[in-house]
């Protein structure tokens, strides 16, 4: 069991992934997320599709630090009509050994089985120095894929963090089947932008 | 909402920035508990329970036949879900059945928005029982057809 999280860790510690932030009742989530600021693994549980809480360790790129931060999302709103969802959510960390090391911020998505947009921004405190990330993305689903086929997205993608004082855009493709999930995109500014998901 | 976001950009100074996330903590369950009563509200206007017939109740009828393949002596539910829009949304709905032991199989079509669920036949199925565990995943059921199969 134990040389099964750690594989699991290893396969996700290169990435980080802030997609789907909160799972279903009882339901546990890996992620891993990497860029040319951070890398980091992030595991949370959700006791209902209200909120999760978790754990994610990662590497400051930037200041060259690794922090381990206690996580908190909230789900704010949720609109469910026929063929559509919206969802808006608070998040929130809080570093284990430094508590004045935090971050807070807003994420929102819209979804139709064609149409995808969203947008997430936060704003962390390390080492006494404030810096933002944002970004917002939109894109559609080439084909519609049945329960249990493999789902395409097709995205464009546009960030920007206060470290780095600039915009980029670039696309983004995302693939997930099952409980799997891997998105990636690429720009010169931000080289890999890679997140992968596993939920159970 | 928005207005939070453009809060969020705007605040600068590090202690209003602490109230702040501290504000953030304690009004986000509220909200979400909330938009919790808000949903329910929405399904019990939604509620309608209705026995299927033919093309009454929009089912697609090749996959509903491979579903109730090889089953026999059994209810099966179709549920009419608001929300389930993506294969990652249902698979909470999916996993929350199967915990049941009366439940013998589950599947979900995006397409019509339809979870069908095989259960044993003497198990009693009604649109409240179906609605939470649906709530439970945030999505809404809005109509329940029950059939039972020989």
């Amino acid at each position: 069991m134990g040389i099964r999280i750690l594989a699991i860790a290893f396969f996700f510690q290169s990435v980080n992934l802030e997609s789907r932030p909160i799972s279903y009742p009882g339901g546990s989530t890996i992620m891993g997320f990497s860029n040319h600021l951070k890398e980091s693994i992030y595991y949370h549980y959700s006791p209902s599709y209200k909120y999760s809480v978790g754990v994610e360790n990662l590497k400051n790129k930037y200041y060259k630090t690794n922090l381990s931060y206690l996580r908190l999302t909230y789900l704010l709103k949720r609109t469910n009509t026929k063929n559509s969802q919206l969802n808006i959510y608070f998040q929130s960390g809080i570093r284990f050994d430094k508590f004045h090391d935090s971050f807070f911020g807003l994420r929102g998505d819209w979804e139709t089985r064609r149409w995808y947009v969203d947008f997430n921004y936060k704003e962390l405190e390390t080492n006494n120095l404030t810096n933002t990330d944002q970004y917002y993305q939109a894109g559609f689903a080439p084909y519609l894929g049945e329960y249990g086929d493999l789902h395409t997205w097709v995205m464009l993608k546009t960030r920007r963090n206060s470290l780095t004082k600039k915009w980029s855009a670039y696309p983004v493709i995302k693939f997930f089947k099952g409980d799997l999930l891997f998105e990636s995109g690429y720009s010169r500014d931000n080289e890999w932008d890679i997140h992968l998901m596993y939920r159970f | 909402m928005s207005g939070i976001y453009i809060l969020c950009i705007g605040f600068k100074g590090f202690f209003v920035r602490k109230l702040f996330i501290i504000g953030l903590s304690v009004i986000a369950p509220v909200m979400a508990l909330y938009a919790e009563v808000d949903e329910e509200h929405d399904n019990f206007n939604h509620v309608h329970e209705e026995s299927i017939d033919g093309d009454e109740f929009d089912v697609d009828t090749i996959r509903f036949n491979e579903f109730i393949n090889g089953l026999s002596d059994m209810k099966v539910a179709i549920v009419s879900v608001n929300g389930m829009v993506c294969d990652f949304c249902a698979r909470g709905i999916e996993k929350t059945f199967k915990r049941n032991s009366e439940v013998l199989k589950v599947d979900v079509d995006l397409g019509k928005g339809k979870v069908l669920i095989a259960f044993s036949k003497g198990t009693r199925i009604d649109f409240e029982y179906i609605s939470r565990k649906i709530l439970e995943n945030g999505q809404m059921a809005t109509k329940l057809a029950v059939l039972e199969l020989q």
